[in-house]
C-alpha cells in the first residue's frame, strides 16, 4: 500500500513498523521486569536504567585535580567521562601504533611479490585468532596499566589494516605507477602522492575493521585486569550486581561504538565523486 | 609521390648522429616459458629537434617494448638511447611519456593532475599552479580545472595525460597509441589538436601506433616495423603540407600514403598470424 | 641454480617465511640466554618448546580441546538454525527485511562481546554463558548471508520455477534454496569463526571452559613457558579451523 505523499512520515510502513518493533521490545521488557519472574534485577525496569543512565552521566561523584596552564583547582565530574577519556586514549594510541605498522607492513607486502608470497598467509591465517589470549603476554611486557591496553589494540587493529592494504597494493592501476615513475618519483613521493591516494578506499576500510577489533580488544582487556576505562566500570557493575549501572554502561558503549562505524563508514562514502 | 626507403637487415645505417633522440641498434629479448622471445632486433632510429615521427607496425611486433625501453622503463636490452647526446639509463628528465591506457589520476582535480610533475620536481606552488593552468589552457580544457576525471570524457582525460606530460616540458614526447581508448571520430579531433600544439611547442614527437590513418595525418615521417622480431622496414616520408588539419584524410596524397603503408603491415600482419597458427600448432593448441 | 632461478622458484616465498619463523625464534632464544632480554619475561623457546608435552599430557589439553569443540558446535547448530530461520523470515516478508535489515547489519558489526558479563548474570560463570556468547556473536553474519543468498537468485532460475507452476513451497525448497545454498555455507562459516573466536575469549575471560580457561589458569601460575605454550596451542587449532573450514567451504561450493 503506498501512502499519499502528504502523510506524515511516521505513518510511512517501514518507520511504523520499527516504531512497533521497538515499542513492543521496551513494553515485553518492561512486563517481564515487573513480573518478577527471572532473578531479581536480571531484567530491571526501564525507569531503574533509566535513572542509572542519567545518574550516570549527570552526577558527579569523582574529585578531578586539575593542575593545568596555571589554573589549579580540584573538580568533581561524573566518572564515566573520566573513565572515557582512558578508554579513549588506548583506542586511540592503539589504533595509532596498529594502522600505522598494519599501513607499513601492508605497503611493503604489496611491493614485493617475493614478500607477499612470504608472509602474507601468516597475516592471513593469524587474522581470525582470538587476540585476547595474548593478553597474558601482553600484561608480562607492558604492565598493569594502560599499556597493555594500548599493546591489545594495537595487534588487534594491525592485522585488517595490514590484509586490506597488501590487497589493495595489489588492485592499483599499474599505469598510474608507470606514470609516477617517468616522472621519476622518489619513493617517498611514489608512495605519498600515488600508492596511498589510489588506496584510499582499502585503507578506509581496513581501518574501520580495525576500529571495531581494537574496540574489542582494549575493552575486553579491560574487563580483565585493570582499575580505569569503560570495561572496567562495567566489570565493576557486575561484582557489585549493579544491573541497571551495567545496562546504562552497556547502552553508552554500544551508542559509542556503533556511532564511531558509522562515522567512519560516512567518511568513506564522502569520496564518491572522485571514484571512477 | 614520396621517397620511401627501404631498410633490409643487410644494411643497419648508423642512426644520424645529429638528431635528439637516438636510438642505436636495440635488441630486447624476453625469457617466455616457450623460450626465448626477440620482441626488438636491431632497431635503429634517430629523431631531429622538432620532427614529428611516427612508428607503426602490427600487432606483436614489439612497438610497446620499444616505447618502454626509449621511455626508460625497461632495461637488460642490447643497443643504446641517448637524448641531446645523454646516454638513457632510466627516466630521462628531457622525455615525457603518455601511455595507451587511461592514467589520470582520479583522486585529483585536472588542475592537480597537471601541476603533478611540477610538484614532483619541487617547483614552488604558486608557479606551478600559473604553469599548470597554462599547459590546461592549451590542450582547450579551459574552466574544467577544478572538476575531477570521473566528470569528464575519455577524450578529455587523455588531454589531461597530455597536458600534464607537456607541463614537465619534455625535448622529446613519446606517445604509446594515446588514443587507442578512443572512437574514430574523437581520435581525429584529437589529433588536431595534438598538431596545434606541436606546431605552437615545437615539440619533438615519438607516436607509436598501429593507427594509419593517425600516423599519417601527425607525422613528417613514418617508419615501419615488421612482425616480431621486430625490425624497421621502412622509412616514408610524409610529404603533406603543413600545418595539417583533420580535413586532410580526404586528400588523394594522404589516401595513397595509406595504400603504400597498408600493403607493408597486411605483408606484416599476416605473417603474424601464420607464425602465431604455426607456434599454437608446435605447443599443442594451447598458447 | 643461479641465486636469481632460487628466487624465483616455487617453494622459496614458502621456505623464506617459515626459515625467517625459525631464524627470529633462534634469535630470541640467543638474545634470551646472552641476557639482553629478560627471561622471566619471556621464556627461553626451548622451553616453550619443551613445555609442549608436559602441558598436554598434564593439562588434558584433549579434553579441553574438546570442551571448547563442543561449545563451539552447540553454538554452530543454534547459530545455523536461527540464523538461516531469521534470514529466510527477512526474505518472505519484505516489509520486515526493508525496516530491520541495517539493525542486523549493525549488530553485526557492533562489539557484542562486551556483553559477556551481563550474560554471566543472567546464566552463570558456566559453559552456557559461553555457548550463549559464541550463538550471540555468529548469528548476525549468518542471517545476512541466508538474506544476500536468497535475494540474489538469479532470476532466470526463479521463472523456470513459475513455469513449471510450483507451489510457493515447492518454489523455495527446490529453487531457492538450493541456489542460495554457497552463499549460506560462507555465511555458516563466518558465524562459526565469530562464534569460536570469542568462545575461545569469554573461556580466557571468564576462566572456565576448555582451551581459553587453561591459558588463564597458567598466565595466574605464572608458568610462562606453559602459557606461551597453551597460546602456541590455540593459535594452531585456530589457523587449522579456519584452513580447514576454507577449504570446505570450497569443496561445497559448486563451480559458479
Amino acid at each position: 500500500m503506498t501512502l499519499p505523499r502528504a502523510a506524515p512520515r511516521f505513518l510511512q510502513p517501514v518507520t511504523a513498523l520499527r516504531i512497533a518493533i521497538i515499542v513492543t521490545v521496551l513494553a515485553s521488557w518492561e512486563a517481564l521486569a515487573a513480573s518478577g519472574l527471572l532473578y531479581r534485577d536480571v531484567v530491571p525496569s526501564l525507569v531503574a536504567i533509566g535513572k542509572a543512565l542519567f545518574s550516570l552521566l549527570t552526577v558527579p561523584d569523582m574529585p578531578l585535580q586539575i593542575d593545568l596552564l596555571g589554573i589549579n583547582t580540584a573538580i568533581t565530574i561524573p566518572a564515566i567521562y573520566w573513565h572515557l577519556y582512558v578508554t579513549f586514549y588506548e583506542i586511540a594510541l592503539g589504533m595509532v601504533i596498529g594502522c600505522l605498522g598494519g599501513l607499513v607492513a601492508g605497503i611493503a607486502l604489496g611491493s614485493s611479490r617475493l614478500l607477499r608470497r612470504a608472509y602474507e598467509p601468516m597475516l592471513y591465517y593469524l587474522g581470525p585468532c582470538p587476540k585476547i589470549i595474548f593478553f597474558p603476554v601482553m600484561i608480562m611486557w607492558f604492565g598493569v596499566g594502560p599499556g597493555s591496553k594500548v599493546a591489545m589494540g594495537a595487534i588487534s587493529c594491525f592485522f585488517p589494516v595490514a590484509l586490506n592494504v597488501a590487497g589493495g597494493m595489489r588492485e592499483i592501476d599499474q599505469v598510474l605507477i608507470r606514470v609516477g615513475q617517468s616522472f621519476r618519483a622518489n619513493t617517498w613521493q611514489m608512495v605519498t602522492k600515488i600508492y596511498l591516494p589510489a588506496m584510499r578506499h582499502p585503507i578506509i576500510n581496513g581501518v574501520r575493521i580495525g576500529l571495531g577489533v581494537c574496540l574489542i580488544g582494549t575493552l575486553l582487556a579491560e574487563t580483565k585486569l585493570s582499575n580505569s576505562g569503560v570495561g572496567f566500570l562495567v566489570m565493576q557493575a557486575y561484582n557489585l550486581f549493579n544491573m541497571p549501572l551495567m545496562y546504562a554502561l552497556l547502552i553508552v558503549l554500544f551508542v559509542i561504538a556503533i556511532g564511531a562505524n558509522a562515522l567512519i563508514g560516512r567518511l568513506g562514502g564522502l569520496d564518491d565523486i572522485k571514484r571512477r | 609521390m614520396a621517397a620511401a626507403t627501404v631498410l633490409s637487415a643487410a644494411s643497419r645505417p648508423a642512426a644520424a648522429p645529429d638528431g635528439i633522440l637516438v636510438v642505436d641498434n636495440i635488441t630486447k629479448r624476453f625469457e617466455t616459458p616457450e623460450g626465448v622471445v626477440t620482441a626488438v632486433d636491431g632497431v635503429s632510429l634517430s629523431v631531429a629537434p622538432g620532427e614529428f615521427v611516427g612508428v607503426i607496425g602490427p600487432s606483436g611486433c614489439g612497438k610497446s617494448t620499444l616505447f618502454n625501453i626509449i621511455g626508460g622503463l625497461l632495461d637488460g636490452y642490447d643497443g643504446t638511447v641517448k637524448v641531446a647526446g645523454d646516454l638513457v639509463r632510466g627516466p630521462h628528465p628531457a622525455i615525457g611519456m603518455i601511455f595507451q591506457e587511461e592514467s589520470t589520476f582520479p583522486w585529483r582535480t585536472v588542475l592537480d593532475n597537471v601541476a603533478f610533475p611540477l610538484e614532483i620536481a619541487g617547483v614552488a606552488k604558486r608557479e606551478r599552479y600559473e604553469r599548470a593552468r597554462h599547459f590546461v589552457s592549451l590542450v582547450g580544457l579551459d574552466g574544467f580545472e577544478r572538476r575531477y576525471p570521473a566528470e569528464l570524457s575519455g577524450g578529455m582525460r587523455q588531454r589531461v595525460s597530455m597536458a600534464r606530460t607537456l607541463a614537465a616540458q619534455p625535448k622529446i614526447l613519446l606517445m604509446d597509441e594515446p588514443f587507442a581508448a578512443l572512437d574514430e571520430q574523437t581520435r581525429l579531433l584529437l589529433g588536431d589538436k595534438v598538431l596545434q600544439i606541436q606546431q605552437e611547442l615545437k615539440q619533438t614527437t615519438l607516436i607509436i601506433t598501429h593507427n594509419i590513418t593517425e600516423a599519417v595525418q601527425l607525422s613528417d615521417r613514418i617508419l615501419v616495423m615488421t612482425y616480431r622480431p621486430g625490425k624497421l622496414k621502412r622509412m616514408i616520408k610524409i610529404d603533406l603540407p603543413r600545418p595539417r588539419s583533420s580535413e586532410i584524410v580526404s586528400s588523394e596524397a594522404f589516401g595513397r600514403y595509406v595504400a603504400q603503408i597498408w600493403s607493408d603491415l597486411r605483408e606484416e600482419a599476416s605473417r603474424g598470424l601464420r607464425a602465431d597458427e604455426a607456434a599454437k600448432l608446435q605447443h599443442g593448441g594451447q598458447p | 641454480m643461479s641465486a636469481q632461478a632460487i628466487t624465483k622458484a616455487r617453494w622459496f616465498p614458502g621456505v623464506l617465511g617459515f626459515g625467517s619463523f625459525i631464524a627470529a625464534v633462534l634469535l630470541i632464544e640467543l638474545l634470551i640466554r646472552v641476557g639482553l632480554i629478560n627471561r622471566f619475561i619471556v621464556p627461553l623457546p626451548s622451553d616453550i618448546v619443551l613445555a609442549f608435552p608436559r602441558v598436554v599430557i598434564e593439562e588434558h589439553v584433549l579434553s579441553r580441546f574438546v570442551l571448547t569443540a563442543a561449545e563451539a558446535f552447540s553454538a554452530s547448530i543454534l547459530v545455523t538454525v536461527f540464523g538461516v530461520a531469521g534470514g529466510v523470515l527477512l526474505y518472505q516478508f519484505r516489509l520486515l527485511r526493508e525496516a530491520t535489515e541495517t539493525w542486523v547489519a549493525a549488530l553485526a558489526a557492533a562489539p557484542l562481546v562486551l556483553i559477556y558479563p551481563l550474560y554471566m548474570v543472567i546464566f552463570g560463570r558456566n559453559a552456557t554463558t559461553i555457548v550463549a556468547m559464541g550463538f550471540t556473536a555468529g548469528v548476525a553474519p549468518v542471517t545476512l548471508k541466508t538474506l544476500e543468498g536468497l535475494a540474489g537468485t538469479r532470476r532466470v532460475l526463479i521463472n523456470v520455477g513459475r513455469s513449471f507452476n510450483l507451489t510457493p513451497s515447492q518454489q523455495f525448497w527446490k529453487i531457492l534454496f538450493p541456489a542460495a545454498l554457497p552463499t549460506i555455507f560462507v555465511g555458516m562459516r563466518l558465524g562459526l569463526i565469530f562464534a569460536l573466536i570469542n568462545i575461545v575469549g569469554v573461556e580466557f575471560l571468564i576462566n572456565c571452559g576448555g582451551l581459553g580457561q587453561l591459558i588463564n589458569e597458567l598466565a595466574e601460575r605464572y608458568d610462562l613457558a606453559g602459557t606461551y605454550a597453551a597460546i602456541s596451542f590455540v593459535i594452531l587449532i585456530s589457523i587449522c579451523v579456519f584452513f580447514l573450514t576454507e577449504r570446505l567451504e570450497r569443496w561445497l561450493r559448486p563451480v559458479e
